[in-house]
């Protein structure tokens, strides 16, 4: 990798992770505009169980408390790392040869 | 507007996923005979971003709220609507399996509206806007409409699963993603590109910019 190529990359690393610490505290605790919609036409609907069990369900790390916003930092960041590594690995398999 | 599990009925869920699969053959053919190796760490920070900037919902009018999808952006800047599928894939299979945003057996059909139709319709008209006016607007009206299209699908797929009627959920699910494709889709996506441009103009792919791509 060319040496510009890796201060963008570090560049980007940081301004992505920045956007991570700062979402938890940021973003909107409102419904998104599908959730409002059900709430609207088809509240019933929104009852619906989870099919699968996920690992860290609505970004809350087991253990913290409730509505703690390190939970979701933590969450977040666990989430951009697993997503750029298997981007990385996927881009690596599939690259022009 | 990941959809949630309970929402589509299984026999309509197995459709998406055959789209999606069909799809996915497509995007990763696409890999093999154009994605450089140099711009495996674009793809994969743009990966980590769209995750990111996913979580960080944006107030809009009438208590509610929403995110970009970034499907649109990264098509742009990596120069086809399969490398926006294939990032795509990747965040939101990461959302459902580890933290329970958006269902498992809808899984094809959040793919398919943020994925794949957010990626082809801003790719389509970025690359179809771009003779005509300046590459930053164009990237503004593509991503804006990318998402907004991308919820009028959503709706359209809910109004055949029986849980939304289909007019007041085009409706609802239109205006909402409106104002969230104006004030979040397409101003963020615009800072990127014109940031993108501004420090290594030499990283957007030449793909949407002239005719004879592939």
């Amino acid at each position: 990798m060319k040496t510009n190529d890796k201060k963008l990359l570090l560049y980007s690393i940081v301004i992505v992770v920045i956007i991570a610490i700062l979402a938890p505290f940021l973003a909107s605790t409102n419904p998104d505009g599908l959730e409002s919609t059900a709430k609207k036409l088809n509240p019933e609907a929104l009852e619906s169980e989870h099919a699968f069990q996920s690992l860290i369900p609505d970004y809350e790390i087991p253990g913290l408390s409730k509505g703690n916003p390190l939970s979701g930092v933590i969450a977040i960041l666990i989430g951009v790392i697993v997503v750029f590594v298997i981007a990385y690995g996927i881009g690596y398999i599939f690259k022009k040869k | 507007m990941h959809i949630p599990d309970g929402f589509i009925p299984l026999e309509q869920c197995v459709i998406y996923y055959i789209i999606v699969i069909i799809i996915g053959y497509f995007a990763v053919r696409w890999a093999k005979n154009n994605l450089d190796e140099r711009q495996i760490p674009l793809l994969s920070v743009l990966g980590a971003g769209v995750f990111a900037i996913m979580a960080l919902n944006i107030p809009i009018p009438w208590g509610t709220s929403g995110h970009m999808i970034g499907s649109p952006i990264v098509s742009i800047l990596l120069g086809s609507p399969y490398a926006g599928v294939l990032v795509m894939t990747v965040v939101l299979i990461i959302q459902s399996l580890a933290f329970g945003d958006g269902g498992v057996t809808v899984l094809g059909a959040n793919i398919f509206n943020m994925g794949i139709i957010g990626s082809f319709v801003g790719f389509y008209l970025f690359k179809g806007l771009k003779p005509f006016i300046h590459a930053t607007p164009a990237v503004f009206i593509g991503s804006f409409l990318a998402i907004f299209i991308a919820a009028i699908a959503c709706a359209v797929e809910l109004a055949i699963a029986g849980i939304f009627p289909l007019e007041d959920g085009l409706i609802f699910m239109g205006i909402y993603h409106a104002v969230i494709g104006l004030v979040g889709e397409g101003v963020i996506s615009t800072v990127v590109y014109i940031a993108i441009n501004n420090v290594r103009p030499d990283l957007i792919s030449k793909g949407c910019l002239d005719s004879n791509e592939n």
